[in-house]
């Protein structure tokens, strides 16, 4: 056990590229990748630019690597067509909707996913797994208020939380913070109770090892796996979540450009004449998030043994 | 005895939904209370936004507010068991008066969405799984795959380009409104517009419900098809890889009725808590079905309460889709005790 904890350790970046090998056996997880990678690339790249543009209060970074600025208004360009210098067309001001996708893509679909999981992740292992290890009361309180969180969807439940929260975009991460943990605590208590089972638990626990020890080296590490395979899922559950809260008007900045508010202004006023300003944000939210169910469903195959490896 | 454990089986099940409720009330209690942490910011909530502060002050008295938290509790589940859920401020009409006028409207197209999708699902998810790894599979799953990764709001665009726009000049279909305006609504019988119409005999009416209600029902049925059909394919793969089956086959049974009879029947079970799934997941597409076709339902009640910064309304509208999902689990349960005998013992 201990020898495959080091192995495990030892060759953390060559595991990675198994991983990578793994997932590229499957041409679908290989797309899904392939979205995946772009999608964390662009996200990383452009979100640095957009902060860097704002600490040095040089709007004009935030544009570098976009063919316009998204923000131009050009009133004699409104509604163009896709072409060649417009490749999705402008809204109506003029706007490029390329150069808008591009620029909300860190903020509007990278960030609420990356904060939501990792919290959800952070909660949820740290209420289920107690609630698996110790069990008793503690146990049964939390079940019950999963239970009570998970009899509405965690959608329809955000959009109450973030309206008592103003509406507003911190207020929207908010409340996908507060809604999306419980379904964690659920797989992570349901994993703990399977590995709470197991010889080595025992054997640490008549050692003696320290609660902390005992949570992280022994039931987080253990317990990780399957939930890294679904929380690849979320991200794009989180984007799409994400995105139809904006869609209806939940979550915006004044100014900003936002996935799924463009997506709703071009199907409230531009569809279908105009199909383009509404279809390529919903499309480029749609690619995002099947990148990530592709890889997801890839991730959860090889882990949980269905695919030959 | 069989009789009776049934009823036993029935009454446990509804306390757990009770219970369930009850929890619901709870969590939206509390979440309330931590984000309006003082009296007079909840009474803005009861008051509206635009209220003065000895407006806020009259109804901190009148509701008891100020008391303790424990009180308000047992204050607000009286209050929502006697089935007032306060006053709206933009409306002016208590809140379960207008959401009772609002909810058949959605359920009426949300419900039927729902049923397709399950036989539909299933269908294909059987399809699917019998014919595993072959192109017909592929092509299932690339469907659901697609539908299950696209956000609602996108299928409702498709769904309008498609029937309404390419295809409008054969189909006629109207993309906004839930019925033509210029129709009188039917006297109120069940408060089912739909229902009440038929009743009535008022046959323009029902047909020009029933054509509105075509968009907006296929939007939410493609988008829960894609979870449920991918579920529906799992198990049917779980039960067509388990020994029973096996033991059909080897009985000399054809292919067609080990999975269409033996195996369908089987998968049958798990689906129908899916199907509970698939009632909740389906209020999103509503809400999102509505606001895209400007369906006069809950969805369009929840875009306008969050545009008037009308909080109190979207609170108690998430209340009402908890109740109906809980009503829904509850059937499921049922539904359950009745195809799987096992789970009446146990």
């Amino acid at each position: 056990m201990t020898q495959q904890i080091v192995e495990k350790r030892a060759g953390l970046l060559v595991s990675f590229w198994n991983w990578v090998k793994l997932i590229s056996k499957d041409p679908a997880g290989l797309l899904g990748l392939v979205i995946v990678a772009a999608f964390v690339i662009w996200s990383l790249v452009q979100g640095i630019l957009e902060i860097l543009a704002s600490v040095l209060k040089d709007p004009r970074l935030g544009w570098l690597l976009l063919p316009y600025n998204p923000f131009a208004q050009n009133l004699a360009g409104a509604f163009q067509p896709p072409s060649w210098a417009h490749l999705m067309g402008t809204n109506y001001m003029g706007q490029d909707i390329l150069a808008r996708i591009l620029y909300s893509i860190p903020y509007s679909a990278a960030y609420p996913a990356f904060l939501v999981v990792l919290s959800a992740i952070l909660i949820g292992a740290a209420l289920g797994i107690s609630a698996g290890y110790l069990g008793g009361w503690w146990d049964e309180i939390l079940m019950r208020v999963t239970d009570a969180f998970l009899a509405v969807p965690a959608i329809i439940l955000a959009i109450v939380v973030s309206v008592l929260l103003k509406a507003s975009f911190t207020g929207m991460i908010y409340s996908f913070i507060i809604v999306w943990w419980p379904i964690y605590a659920r797989l992570f208590r349901a994993e703990t109770l399977r590995v709470k089972a197991m010889d080595y638990v025992a054997a640490a626990q008549l050692y003696g090892v320290s609660p902390i020890r005992m949570f992280f080296r022994y039931l987080f590490i253990n317990t990780i796996d399957p939930i890294i395979a679904y929380a690849m899922l979320d991200f794009g559950n989180v984007i799409l979540a994400a995105s139809i809260l904006n869609f209806i008007g939940i979550g915006l900045q004044p100014g900003l450009p936002i996935l799924g508010e463009m997506a709703s202004d071009g199907v409230s006023w531009g569809f279908p004449k105009y199909w383009w300003w509404a279809v390529f944000p919903s499309i480029s939210i749609l690619i995002i998030a099947l990148g990530f169910v592709l890889l997801g469903d890839r991730i959860q195959d090889i882990i949980g043994g269905r695919a030959a490896y | 005895m069989a009789g009776r454990d049934f009823a036993i089986f029935v009454i446990r099940r509804f306390i757990n939904a009770v219970i369930t409720l009850l929890l619901l009330l709870l969590l939206m209690f509390i979440l309330v209370h931590a984000i309006y942490t003082t009296p007079i910011a909840l009474a803005r909530l009861y008051a509206g936004p635009h209220s003065t502060m000895a407006q806020l002050e009259a109804i901190v008295k009148e509701y008891h507010l100020d008391a303790p938290i424990y009180v308000q509790f047992i204050n607000y589940l009286i209050n929502v068991f006697s089935g007032n859920l306060g006053y709206d401020p933009i409306y002016k009409e208590p809140e379960a008066y207008i959401i009772m006028h609002y909810l058949p409207i959605t359920l009426t197209f949300m419900i039927p969405a729902v049923i397709l999708t399950v036989l539909v699902g299933t269908a294909l998810g059987a399809v699917a799984a019998s014919n595993r790894n072959k192109w017909i599979d592929y092509a299932i799953r690339a469907f659901y795959i697609f539908t299950w990764s696209s956000p609602p709001y996108f299928i409702a665009l498709l769904v309008l380009l498609v029937f309404a726009f390419w295809l409008g000049p054969y189909t006629h279909l109207p993309t906004s409104g839930y019925v033509n305006p210029l129709l009188s609504r039917p006297k109120v019988i069940t408060g089912w517009p739909l229902i009440d119409a038929i009743i009535d005999h008022d046959w323009s009416y029902v047909n020009s419900y029933l054509i509105h209600m075509v968009l907006p029902m296929l939007t939410v049925f493609l988008y829960s098809f894609g979870l449920y059909t991918r579920m529906a394919r799992n198990v049917t793969l779980d039960v067509l890889e388990s020994d029973f089956v096996r033991l059909a086959y080897v009985k000399g049974l054809s292919r067609r009725v080990v999975v269409y009879r033996v195996g369908l029947r089987n998968a049958l079970i798990p689906l129908v808590t899916l199907m509970v799934l698939t009632f909740a997941l389906s209020w999103t597409g509503a809400y999102v079905a509505e606001d895209v076709f400007d369906y006069h339902g809950m969805g369009y009640i929840t875009t306008v309460a969050i545009a008037g910064v009308d909080p109190l309304m979207v609170y108690d509208i998430t209340l009402f889709v908890g109740i109906s999902i809980i009503i829904a689990n509850f059937i499921a349960d049922i539904l359950y005790g009745i195809l799987d005998p096992r789970v009446r013992i146990a």
